[in-house]
């Protein structure tokens, strides 16, 4: 016996710590230590081989020759594997070799994710994929986004994808409990996130597969490699970016002289700005602790994560404590693979009251007014009609939501080779429980009967969702020859959804001193419950046959059932096939392997459905009405009215079913010098048919005036372009660039009750009661705004409702200017979607920054049409309301709500973060240490005139939460 | 496992609920209701009427407003989507409100259909439904009869030719047909006259439910229009109806005008058919609590009408405040006008504060006291009033019924002067008994009560010859094309029932 010495190093001379080093044919193995150095004994005499791999590298292995009683130096240098990483990419209950994939498969992996102080997942990938789009709902922390892949399939059901956490298909509707039910998710533990687009690759998924599906991937313990201890943390601070348009106090008493002397009485002596009152520099931090590490047969991970992170509105925090277990063992002799997840987090949210009233209260009114002790020596109006105090709401009304939510799962693989050569048996079991409580409270001093019909309001909603998977499947995966491979896989999936809803409201305290902890003593309580159930069973098989590396077509068949439909719809067939064309490997392609590295066509078609329209929904149903909206019919004996709790039959279509999407996608992946510049082009149309859409039935064919029916039918189609490319690759100085641009066009192809000039209001704004400012068409694009075309003066400014001239242009020419005039124009879909990454080394310094934008979006300004006017100040009584600045350009005196003066084009390119990194060289006991400072949003570029261009999926710029811009200092060290 | 059958937890599959005996009633109710409130869950969620805010698809608040807002009666300062266009007459055929009554009419017409449906004898029998059930059937079923009445009368009156269904088309049937104004009519009439002797004596129902008087009533007030859809006058008919009420004896004047339209109003003598509120266990924001607050704002306090809340809407026209010899109401107590820094005339329609608030609806009850709670009213609405059945009759007369007299006209409507002036004083001779006079006096006694333009229509002075201030669309206000007698079948029915056609004109 003798033994082996020696160093593992990088490429570059570095060693690598950790790196594994076994004797072949035996279970004799041992890790590098920090200097990269290992020691094996025992090594039998004789030739020997040994291997040593890291992950990341290849696996390198070297034959020697040991005599007895000899130390042998034999050092590795390893080299970076970037195949080895790519090689596979995972789709619905499983994976391919990335050669075989033949969906529109877009995969982004840890060191491509977005840098900030990140609270939601899905945020990591913003602009990184072609044809996503990821649009924060608002600047909150840890606040919700929409999510939509190639534009909106739906109408009325849901638009965002099916999210897949380590084959865990999760309920991913909002609760009260927490801002975004993704929150859970503590990002820093996720491993990939690969975004499923065309329906080769998400038919597997059938009935939920229209909105395309993403799937992460979390990071896993590996075999075989030493304890790891890795640290991550972050402080951040961030402020309002902007500054809203409202008149300040000094303009604010300028206008009131001139406009309305006769109310300058009602004119306060202060200086206020409401929004430096209840906005602030927030701060925020983050602490995650990773061990990850394994023996022979198994690893194992383990996360845990604190997260703080304050609002730019008072109070406004989220707060998140999560953990992650990860566990993966092979055993009988590797036939069975077992792998465990359970990972889980309490968010905790402190909800702010909006900021709304900002944009309204006089900015001569001071913030407190101590002898107003009704209102708790805040300044209030006490008038149910004039708004509140921001600072007030902000400091009186506790508003706290709680979530705890786990999943967990348990995957097994048994392989059957001694059966059948190649095949084995799947399963996986898997829950995911969400429960949580929002409490309100609202003290007497904060509201009263004198701005509402209560004195202090206590509400608490206790909710429950829970949903248990049951997956089981047969994969047979086998290469027949050398030149035909076959994938087969069949399963069954059981997936039940429950959802119970609990909520409590006491109004008119007793007392205020119990806060939210005691709504039973209130003077009237209002009990509410909601319970929901429902359930998808799934059959589905998919093969891939991969002839002679140059084609490859899968297959893919799904039957899913739903409780969701009736039982002469609730199934559903939705099938998929795809091919590929490996061009590179045909024969007489062998001269266009010196200018492509990779050069594949793909065409695929396939079927995929949209469930996601609630519950019992097919079903002739009753609803009993509640307390307060019951009916006199008589008295009782004693001369008290009795009341009746009534009866509804509901509207309902016991025909309903499936909506479907069919769609075709033609791609081309393709790769240049030596994969320095590779991408892919996409084509696709998408025809979303039998739309679940509420409309307006034939009056007196059903119970009601709208029912939800399978009308019409929508189309999306459009381009999307991925490229990477290596600018530099040199040992100094690397630099990469990746950008994506997308462009998608969603079209109401057809409702069958909507046609000619009518269409279906949508878009409500603020101002007035049941304004609506968009309307879905035949023709015209999804919520296209539906506005007065407003006629400009010689100066280009709006005419307005002083001047003695028509201000819309009659566009029926029949001399009345009404609802008939409206016109569609433009819509808050962009046309364009745009990304672009760069990444940038240099020695030790790291430089990162993502760039994104759209183009042809456009935004009503809400903020501006229910502010811009004078009567703001007239037109009520006691009390006057802040002005927008466009008052000061339009003069209007009322306002001109439906005006296409306020849909502007916010078309934008916005700096979304930019990094700067520096890594220092490993040192004894430290395997890494990185130092960073990351600029979240820094620069927008774009002619929006409101704050932010980006106001969410709907284009209604509507005083939303601000979103901040900030810094980020942090510091990833690994052990 | 491949069950997929999942039953609701919050609602009631048919089998379900209709296995209790008292379901029969609480359908009914909810026709009743449907009247009242916007949907199964008070003040708003759950509603009934989809495709607008729900507050507005209140029955009674969308019936008002296209009764009183084209009116000289009313004016209101919001600028909700098309609202401006119902106080200028310039509506058009994607109108919300007009949306909201349309849809509303045909939602209870649907509920009647369904509840007959359900409440015949055949599934009566088979559902093993109580003796006592079944005896009160055929009244519940004669009750549902005249509510589809009442609401087919508003569908003719409002939009002239309208889609026609019973409770012989199924749900899910095909689009049904659309039905002439006439037609309809007599459809009401022969209905009416079937379920008369079905319904309860006059003044037994319990308070609340429709008896004999209510469809003699609605008998009195579709005869004496009828000319307007087509029909031939018949104004016996019309006398014999307004005969059968008085003899009845089950109705009598209020002491006290503004007693009517207070808090405690259900103890109204006068009501023949009332739609009811309560602040507690009936909220709504339509109906009376609409009227209310709309009605508050200016220098007025709200807590002095029962309520926390001004909401700067309705006022009236000078048109209105001049009918009456002065506006304080010291003479004729029915002008109820606040007028403290209000003008008279009404410059800008969205300024409260121009034209005179009408605090006519309050939330207080006859003794001063408010009413439960401050936002939602208990101040129960008149859809029928027995003050109204003296103007039918003394206008049935004047229009030459034969089976009536003018004296006994002239002492029913003294009878109405003498509660106004609380004295002889306004007393009228024979001579000064005219149409005119009526039209006029019917709006003293029974503005905001949502008579005003179906008046204005049978006196011809809705569109043309009636001007008032902003009818039009100009301050002064101008005659508007009679097309606007009846509103537009609103678009989204055209494009979803192939067999309708417009209104001429829109």
């Amino acid at each position: 016996q003798g033994k082996v010495q020696g160093v593992a190093t990088d490429e570059n001379g570095e060693p690598l710590i950790g790196a594994t080093v076994l004797l072949v044919g035996s279970s004799r193995g041992t890790a590098t230590d920090f200097d990269g150095n290992y020691l094996l004994e025992n090594v039998p005499s004789g030739e020997q081989q040994i291997r040593a791999s890291y992950t990341g590298y290849a696996d390198l292995t070297k034959t020697i020759t040991v005599a007895d009683g000899e130390t042998i130096t034999l050092d590795f240098t390893l080299g970076e594997d970037v195949e080895v990483l790519d090689e596979v990419v995972v789709i619905g209950y499983g994976s391919v070799r990335k050669e075989d994939a033949t969906g529109v498969v877009a995969k982004v992996t840890t060191k491509d994710f977005n840098r900030g102080a990140i609270v939601s997942p899905e945020q990591l990938i913003t602009g990184k994929v072609a044809g996503v789009q990821i649009a924060p709902g608002d600047g909150s922390p840890g606040g919700g986004s929409a999510i939509r892949i190639r534009g909106a399939t739906s109408l009325n059901a849901s638009n965002e994808p099916l999210f897949v956490v380590d084959g865990m298909p999760l309920d991913n509707e909002g609760t009260a409990g927490g801002r975004n039910p993704l929150n859970f998710i503590n990002p820093s533990d996720i491993e990939s996130f690969t975004v499923l687009k065309d329906a080769s690759a998400t038919a597997i998924y059938g009935s939920r597969g229209a909105n395309g599906v993403i799937i992460i991937t979390t990071k896993k313990g590996e075999a075989g490699s030493r304890p790891r201890v890795n640290y991550d943390g972050y402080y951040t601070v961030n402020e309002l970016r902007g500054e809203p348009a409202m008149l300040d106090a000094g303009a604010f008493r300028d206008l009131v002289t001139f406009h309305a002397p006769s109310r300058l009485s009602q004119l306060g002596n202060a200086n206020t700005n409401w929004f430096d009152e209840t906005l602030r520099t927030a701060q925020g931090q983050s602490h995650n602790l990773s061990v990850s590490g394994g023996g022979q047969d198994y690893g194992y991970r383990i996360s845990a994560g604190f997260q703080e992170l304050e609002g730019i509105i008072r109070s406004s925090e989220t707060e998140r404590i999560s953990y992650a277990l990860n566990y993966n063992h092979k055993l009988l002799d590797g036939n069975l693979l077992i792998n465990t997840n359970l990972r889980g987090a309490r968010t905790q949210d402190v909800f702010d009251p909006g900021i709304g009233a900002a944009w309204e209260l006089d900015p001569t009114q001071p913030v407190l007014d101590p002898a107003n002790t009704a209102f708790g020596g805040y300044f209030e109006y006490g008038n149910p009609l004039a708004p509140r105090n921001p600072v007030s709401a902000i400091e009186q009304r506790q508003d706290l939501g709680q979530s705890f939510r786990n999943i967990g799962n348990m995957d097994m693989e048994l392989k059957l080779d001694n059966l059948l050569e190649g095949l084995s048996l799947k399963g996986n079991v898997g829950f995911d429980i969400n429960q949580g409580e929002r409490t309100t409270f609202e003290p007497t001093t904060f509201v009263n009967t004198q701005v509402a019909n209560y004195n202090g309001r206590v509400r608490v909603e206790n909710f429950t969702r829970t949903n248990y998977l049951m997956d089981a499947y047969l994969k047979y995966q086998r290469s027949l020859n050398e030149r035909n491979r076959l994938d087969l896989t069949v399963g069954y999936s059981y997936q039940d959804f429950n959802e119970e809803y609990p909520i409590f409201e006491g109004q008119n305290l007793p007392t205020d001193q119990f806060g939210a902890n005691r709504p039973d003593i209130a003077e009237d309580v209002f009990p509410f419950n909601t319970s929901f159930e429902n359930r998808l069973i799934s059959f589905w098989g998919r093969a891939i046959y991969s002839f002679d590396d140059r084609y490859v077509l899968t297959a893919t068949l799904r039957r899913d059932g739903s409780t969701r439909f009736g039982p002469e719809n609730r199934w559903g067939l939705f099938p998929s096939a795809a091919l590929a064309w490996r061009v590179l490997e045909e024969n007489w392609a062998e001269g266009l392997n010196d200018l492509f590295s990779d050069l594949k066509f793909r065409v695929s078609y396939g079927v995929t459905g949209n469930q996601e329209i609630g519950d019992y929904r097919y079903l002739s149903q009753y609803a009993i009405s509640d307390q307060r909206a019951r009916y006199q019919i008589g008295y009782n004996a004693d001369g008290t009215p009795i009341f009746i709790n009534t009866a509804r039959p509901d509207a309902y279509d016991a025909g309903l079913k499936w909506e479907e999407t069919t769609s075709f996608n033609a791609g081309l992946e393709f790769g240049f010098g030596n994969g320095r510049i590779s991408g892919s082009l996409e084509y696709y149309v998408q025809n979303t048919n039998d739309l679940l859409f509420d409309v307006n039935v034939a009056a007196g064919t059903n119970l009601s005036d709208r029912v939800l029916t399978n009308v019409g039918e929508l189309q999306n189609s459009g381009v999307e372009l991925s490229l990477t490319g290596t600018v530099v690759n040199t040992p100094e100085l690397s630099w990469s660039l990746s950008g994506n641009i997308a462009y998608n066009r969603t079209e109401v192809l057809e409702i069958s009750n909507i046609a000619g000039s009518g269409g279906i209001l949508r878009g409500g704004i603020s101002g007035g009661v049941g304004n609506n400012i968009q309307i879905l068409r035949v023709g015209g694009e999804i919520d296209a705004f539906y506005v007065y075309e407003h006629i400009l003066d010689e100066n280009g400014n709006p005419v307005n409702d002083v001047a003695d001239q028509p201000m819309y242009v009659d566009q029926n020419e029949d001399g009345v200017i009404n609802e008939a005039d409206r016109r569609l124009y433009q819509s808050p879909a962009p046309d364009i979607i745009y990304g672009l990454t760069s990444n940038l080394q240099f020695k030790g310094f790291d430089l990162a920054m993502t760039l994104r934008g759209a183009v042809g979006n456009y935004v009503y300004n809400n903020n501006a049409s229910n502010r811009g006017f004078y009567n703001r100040i007239t037109g009520l009584p006691g009390f006057m309301n802040n002005v927008h600045e466009s008052a000061l350009v339009t003069g209007f005196r009322n306002p001109q709500y439906f005006s296409d003066y306020y849909v502007e084009d916010a078309s934008f390119m916005r700096l979304d973060n930019i990094t700067l990194g520096y890594t220092f060289l490993p040192k004894r006991g430290v395997s890494s240490l990185r130092l960073y400072v990351t600029g979240q949003n820094l620069l927008v570029f774009t002619r929006y005139s409101g704050l932010d261009p980006e106001v969410g999926i709907g284009g209604i710029d509507n005083a939303p939460y601000p979103r901040p811009m900030g810094f980020i200092f942090g510091a990833s060290l690994g052990l | 496992c491949t069950d997929l059958d999942v039953q609701p937890r919050n609602n009631l599959t048919p089998d379900v609920f209709f296995s209790t005996d008292d379901s029969y009633e609480r359908f009914l109710t909810r026709i009743y209701a449907g009247l009242a409130v916007t949907g199964q869950a008070g003040p708003a969620g759950n509603a009934d009427i989809k495709s607008l805010d729900e507050g507005f698809s209140s029955y009674l608040r969308q019936y008002w407003q296209l009764q009183e807002l084209p009116t000289d009666e009313a004016v209101i300062a919001w600028n909700d989507d098309g609202l401006p266009d119902l106080v200028t007459q310039s509506w058009s055929s994607n109108n919300q409100f007009v949306r909201a009554m349309y849809y509303r009419v045909f939602f209870q017409v649907s509920m009647v259909n369904e509840f007959l449906r359900e409440a015949t004898d055949e599934k009566l029998d088979a559902r093993g439904v109580s003796e006592e059930v079944v005896a009160q059937m055929p009244t519940f079923r004669a009750e549902a009869r005249f509510l589809r009445a009442l609401s087919y009368w508003h569908a003719i009156d409002l939009f002239g030719n309208v889609p026609f269904f019973t409770e012989d088309q199924a749900v899910g049937a095909t689009a049904p047909r659309q039905a002439g104004r006439l037609e309809v009519l007599e459809y009401i009439q022969a209905e009416l006259k079937e379920i008369e002797p079905l319904m309860a004596e006059p003044g037994t129902a319990a308070y609340g439910r429709a008896d004999r008087a209510a469809v003699w009533m609605l008998q009195a007030k579709i005869g004496l229009n009828a000319p307007v859809y087509g029909a031939t006058p018949a104004y016996n008919e019309v006398v014999d109806a307004c005969n059968n009420i008085i003899n009845s004896g089950a109705y009598a004047l209020m002491d006290t005008y503004h007693h009517n339209f207070l808090a405690d109003n259900d103890r109204s003598s006068e009501f023949i058919f009332s739609v009811n509120f309560d602040g507690e266990a009936t909220q709504t924001f339509g109906g009376t609590t609409y009227l209310v607050h709309a009605a508050l704002g200016g220098n007025m306090t709200d807590a002095n009408y029962g309520v926390v809340g001004a909401w700067g809407g309705l006022r009236t026209t000078p048109s209105l405040v001049d009918l009456f010899p002065d506006e304080t109401g010291n003479i004729d107590e029915r002008a109820i006008f606040f007028t403290d820094g209000q003008t008279k005339a009404v410059g800008a329609i969205n300024e409260f504060t121009n034209g005179y608030a009408v605090p006519k609806y309050q939330n207080v009850t006859s003794d001063g006291t408010a009413g439960q709670d401050p936002t939602f009213v208990d101040t129960d609405y008149p859809m029928f009033r027995f003050a109204e059945v003296h103007l039918i009759y003394a206008e049935a007369v004047l229009r030459g019924a034969t089976n009536g007299d003018i004296a006994t006209a002239v002492t029913l409507i003294n009878l109405l002067r003498e509660r106004a002036y609380d004295s002889a004083a306004g007393q009228i001779t024979a001579d000064e008994l005219t149409l005119d006079f009526i039209l006029d006096e019917r709006a003293r006694e029974l503005y905001w009560e949502g008579h005003r333009r179906t008046d204005l229509i049978r006196f011809g002075q809705f569109t043309e010859k009636g001007i008032w201030a902003w009818k039009g669309n100009v301050a002064e206000g101008q005659e508007t094309p009679t097309f606007r007698n009846v509103y537009p079948i609103p678009v989204e029915d055209l494009l979803s029932n192939p067999n309708l056609v417009q209104n001429d004109g829109y």
